[in-house]
């Protein structure tokens, strides 16, 4: 709200610099955005928290500057002349709907001139941001932004019967209102209507409608000071999209008492406008009318929260000045500073968010000064916890930073067509019911599909080579649960070794990635590879990764068929493992790690150039191996793999290194010809497997 | 040379050396034509040959001079022998290595102009990964509160309104609500209640708080999400760390001594902080926390005059919202609001990092381009 700061002088005598009150105001609860000099001088930009509706008018902000300069508030009482014609005779008012609309107020003042405001109503208006219509308008706009309460004139020659009915909308129900649109109505809505109640003529609080609406041949007017119930403006406004100054001021709850005031000082100011003359009383229907509530401040309570303690005649002038009448109430009564004091105070009728002792300890402390209570350190009394996995998921974060993957966090969102790409059939997704845009319409189903995305987005970028990690959540649903799983993400492309002076360049492989992987695995006892991988990625690049029976997940090279879609134009592998099951199995490798004894007896190594068909794997190989039940064998390594050259088609050359190794003694020559002759004819017999010289 | 090595092929006795007097000799001839092959020693070859020659296990001299001359020698002499023979085996081994670091010293300069490392070209690279800068900013939270008794916890981004606004003090067109614009998910027909993205960490509070009693002391760091159109300051996903702190004697002292602690670990002990009264719906009193801008050290003017860009010539920089918990909350936990107090406060991680790391556009955390990546190692 911009607040004229020469507004603000009319209801205290402030001395103090405009500077000096806005920054007073931010240290006891009001926003300020900023001030800026005109014509009228100093305009405040004060944003107000949704819970102080009565500082949307400069008298509320007045009263604050009255609690915080401890200076006097002027009181608002206008007394406009009246004539000896009744109002009580000219116009009726029924509220239908109480639960709506709890108080209604009309005045009518006959035989007013439409003319355009003077100067000084429109430049005050235009400081306020407040567009001038007409004399008669502008003076309703005036006294909302003096009092914060919003009024609405109609031309009285309009309204039919000179009768007011209160109701809510009914199904299907159709208006237009001032702003020119035809509003779709529901039950709820509080209208206003006249004559038999069958036509609206306002949408109770929010807008009026085009109908009865002022103008410059209007004669007389009835002006409706009208108090509705927030939540059900709020509800009107969400249902309309309709945001107006009444319906931010209605639906953050204005003050039901000042309604009619409010309307005693729109009337004064229409006669000092527009001449007239104003019928005598108000016609004033108040089913809501609340009886004000009773609220206990004890000082022993106020210790307890604040820390601090306020001396009485601070608490007493603070509550006074914001109009909660405080009257001592304890024992005590009179015993200054007293540890038993208590307080009872009157909730003002500008204030029905205040309701218990804890809103009057905020009040006291925020214009007492928060600066008052002095910082303290607490004691802790419990020794604090990290996340159950948060030890295994930095050792995880540790390996992947130095196997050279950086970590990154990603928007879940994103669009369901990719989703598509990446999802497992078995996997429902979680979609938005009101995304943003379709760019962003599910949430991920795997973290794959936003790791490609930033993999995407730095080939784009000109980086051709990324190694990237995140640790982060999937979203799908089961039913009509959610369930959000704990992953780890893996993408890689370009170059694993760089050219440079040293080195030649060498491409990211499945094999670096599944090594990768293995590096990580091993904090978990290994993981167990199978074939196959998802539907996006390469069928003949890619694997299954197990920990014991539970699969963790997929990692291979994109397919093609993805990577064309995604227009990359480069290899891609990706990765995507479950890390809960993970982690447990890293606790329990942990926990069941223990010390091997170092080797006593040297080590022989020997090599097997072995020709093999396409397909027999390694694993083949080893599984041969040890069926022969040599211990002293005690490890079988791939050393070497080619095709091609020398090597006949549909055949390639696989280099078995075999460690033999005994506890007990040095092996001798003849024990390892031995055995590498049962190597070799166990592998030529169940594999077809062929030595090769040399 | 040959008359050396013809005679430590022999022994004392074939050499007619039976007193003491001619095995001085002996060794005296031996050592002479030792220091004589020690000059031509000048390089590293020769200088191994000639190591070989003297000191080599199977059949160096002294070796043989041990084996020739030592061993078969009459109980008279073998004393006299062996103590010829061990003066010069330490002039042999201190000749040797002399020859050695001598030669080491003088070799040639074209050789070391060759092999001298250009300091000047990198080393070889291996790539190195790194910690996202919002990871490393938690972490730092996570240290800072560690070390004062908070816990951390954790709980589902995607909530139930319950959660996320009931028992938080925010009932159903609440006005707050308007502005925490949500994103819900599209539930099957026939669920019983609605599910949202959380729009703060603050549900994690009431799980906490329903799990356990007090002392409750919880920093709870995650993703949220607000529905708003996305620019340089609005992600609609961006981090939070929530804290909670709830005991028997909790006071508002208590809660803005902890902030300031805060402040001062991960700013520095230089920055001043500043409490002002607001409103969130879940505590009470509740504030807006400043610190001093650390851009204009709180002065409101740039360095080159001017208003101070980061906090628009303000001096203070708004950091959070925080407070203490509003009783009204403790009667969704079953917790005793008479026996207890407490403070909260939700702290934004990606505007942390904004304003300690100088960045000013939010969506670049989330592009994860790997420029940006490696300026935080
Ligand atoms: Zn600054």
């Amino acid at each position: 709200m911009k607040v004229v700061y020469n507004w603000l002088k009319e209801f205290v005598d402030l001395t103090a610099p405009a500077e000096d009150a806005a920054s007073r105001l931010a240290l006891s609860g009001t926003n300020i955005g900023g001030i800026e000099q005109g014509a009228q001088g100093a305009v405040i930009e004060a944003e107000l928290t949704t819970n102080r509706p009565d500082c949307l008018g400069h008298y509320g902000l007045a009263r604050e500057l009255s609690a915080i300069y401890r200076l006097p508030l002027k009181p608002v009482a206008p007394k406009p002349a009246e004539s000896a014609a009744k109002a009580v005779g000219a116009v009726r008012v029924e509220i239908q709907s109480p639960e709506l609309c709890g108080r209604f107020t009309a005045r009518v003042i006959r035989g007013v001139k439409i003319q355009p405001s003077p100067a000084w109503l429109r430049e005050r208006l235009e400081a306020a941001g407040v567009a001038s219509i007409n004399n008669v308008v502008d003076a309703t706009n005036y006294v909302m932004l003096e009092l914060g309460h919003a009024l609405h004139a109609f031309d009285y020659d309009l309204v039919r019967d000179h009768r007011i009915v209160v109701r809510q909308a009914k199904p299907g129900e159709k208006m237009k209102t001032l702003d020119g649109l035809e509003r779709q109505l529901t039950p709820g809505i509080c209208m206003v209507c006249d004559g038999d109640g069958t036509r609206a003529v306002g949408i109770g609080g929010i807008m009026g409608g085009t109908e009865t609406e002022i103008s410059f041949s209007t004669k007389n007017v009835l002006l409706e000071c009208a108090w509705f119930e927030p939540v059900a403006i709020r509800r009107a406004t969400r249902f309309l999209r309709l945001y107006t100054e009444a319906s931010t001021r209605f639906g953050r709850g204005a003050d039901p008492e000042l309604a009619e005031l409010a309307s005693r000082r729109c009337a004064e100011l229409i006669l000092q406008l527009a001449g007239g003359e104003l019928l005598a009383g108000v016609v004033d229907a108040y089913p809501g009318k609340r009886a004000p509530k009773k609220i206990a401040l004890h000082r022993s309570e106020f210790l307890r929260i604040m820390g601090v303690d306020v001396p009485d005649k601070e608490i007493e002038a603070i509550l006074a000045a914001l109009g909660f009448a405080p009257v001592r109430v304890d024992a005590q009564r009179g015993a200054a500073g007293s540890l038993l004091a208590a307080w009872e105070c009157a909730q003002p009728s500008w204030r029905a968010e205040v309701e218990r002792e804890i809103d009057l300890i905020e009040e006291v402390a925020r214009i007492y000064g928060l600066d008052k209570f002095p910082p303290r350190f607490p004691v802790a009394r419990k020794a604090a916890a990290r996340l159950p996995h948060a030890a295994a998921e930095e050792r995880l974060r540790e390996r992947l930073m130095g196997l050279g993957y950086r970590e990154i966090v990603t928007i879940p969102h994103v669009a369901e067509e990719r989703n598509e790409l990446f999802r497992p059939a078995e996997a429902t997704p979680a979609r938005l019911a009101n995304p943003l845009s379709e760019e962003a319409g599910v949430l991920r189903s795997t973290a794959a599909v936003t790791m490609a995305a930033a993999l995407e987005w730095n080939l784009n970028h000109g980086q051709r080579s990324a190694r990237l990690f995140e640790i982060g959540r999937h979203y799908r649903l089961q039913g009509q649960q959610s369930v959000e799983t704990r992953v780890l993400a893996l993408g890689a492309t370009g170059e694993a070794r760089e050219k440079g002076i040293y080195d030649a360049a060498r491409a990211f492989s499945f094999a670096d990635l599944k090594g990768d992987l293995d590096a990580a695995g091993a904090f978990a006892g290994g993981f167990r590879w199978q074939p196959e991988g998802g539907a996006w990625l390469h069928p003949a690049r890619c694997g299954r990764v197990f920990l014991g029976a539970q699969e963790l997940g997929v990692a291979g090279q994109l397919a093609r068929r993805v990577a064309e879609r995604l227009k990359l134009r480069q290899d891609v592998f990706l990765a995507e493992l479950l890390l809960d099951p993970l982690y447990v199995a890293m606790r329990a490798a942990g926990d069941a790690r223990r010390f091997v004894p170092l080797p006593r007896f040297p080590a022989v190594e020997r090599d097997f150039s072995l020709l093999l068909a396409d397909g027999t794997s390694f694993a083949a190989v080893a599984r041969v191996i040890q069926s022969l039940g040599i211990a002293e064998a005690s490890s079988i390594e791939a050393a070497d793999l080619f095709r091609g050259k020398n090597v006949p088609a549909g055949k390639y050359s696989l280099l078995v290194r075999v460690l033999f190794q005994s506890p007990t003694s040095t092996l001798t020559e003849a024990q390892i010809t031995d055995f590498s002759g049962k190597i070799v004819a166990t592998l030529e017999k169940q594999l077809g497997a062929q030595l090769r010289a040399g | 040379m040959s008359s050396v090595e013809s005679k430590t092929a022999k022994t004392l006795a074939a050499l007619d050396a039976a007193q003491p007097q001619p095995v001085v000799a002996l060794f005296a001839e031996v050592r002479a034509r030792f220091d004589a092959e020690a000059a031509a020693a000048h390089d590293e070859v020769s200088w191994k040959l000639f190591r070989d020659a003297w000191l080599g296990r199977k059949s160096g001299v002294l070796t043989q001079i041990t084996d020739n001359w030592l061993k078969p020698a009459s109980p008279e002499l073998k004393r006299a022998v062996g103590a010829a023979l061990n003066e010069l085996r330490a002039h042999v081994e201190a000749q040797i290595e002399a020859r050695r670091v001598a030669l080491e010293g003088a070799a040639d300069e074209t050789t070391l102009a060759r092999e001298r490392v250009d300091l000047s070209l990198p080393g070889v690279v291996r790539p190195v990964g790194s910690r996202h800068i919002i990871r490393q900013v938690f972490e730092e939270i996570e240290r800072i509160f560690l070390q004062i008794g908070f816990s951390v916890a954790e709980g589902p981004e995607i909530e139930s309104p319950y959660y996320n606004f009931e028992a938080l003090n925010i009932p159903e067109f609440h006005p707050v609500r308007d502005d925490m614009d949500t994103f819900y998910l599209e539930l099957p027909k026939g669920a019983p209640g609605q599910l949202l993205l959380r729009t703060h960490t603050s549900p994690v509070q009431i799980r906490t708080m329903e799990k356990q009693t007090p002392p409750v002391r919880v920093i709870v760091p995650g993703k949220v999400y607000r529905r708003d159109n996305p620019d340089a300051t609005h992600s609609f996903m961006f981090h939070q760390v929530e804290g909670l702190a709830v005991d028997t004697d909790i006071t508002f002292c208590d809660f803005t001594g902890t902030i300031e602690y805060f402040v001062h670990e991960f700013f520095g002990p230089g920055v001043k902080t500043r409490f002002r009264p607001s409103y969130f719906p879940f505590t009470e009193p509740s504030v807006e926390f400043d610190a001093s801008c650390i851009f204009c050290a709180g002065r409101g003017t740039a360095a080159g005059g001017g208003a101070c860009s980061k906090c628009k010539g303000a001096g203070w920089i708004e950091l959070f919202g925080a407070g203490m918990v509003d009783p009204a909350v403790y009667g969704f936990v079953n917790y005793d609001a008479a026996k207890v107090s407490g403070f909260a406060f939700g702290i934004g991680i990606d505007r942390l990092a904004m304003l300690k790391y100088g960045i000013d556009d939010i969506q670049v955390f989330f592009q994860n381009d790997v420029r940006f990546l490696r300026q935080f190692p």
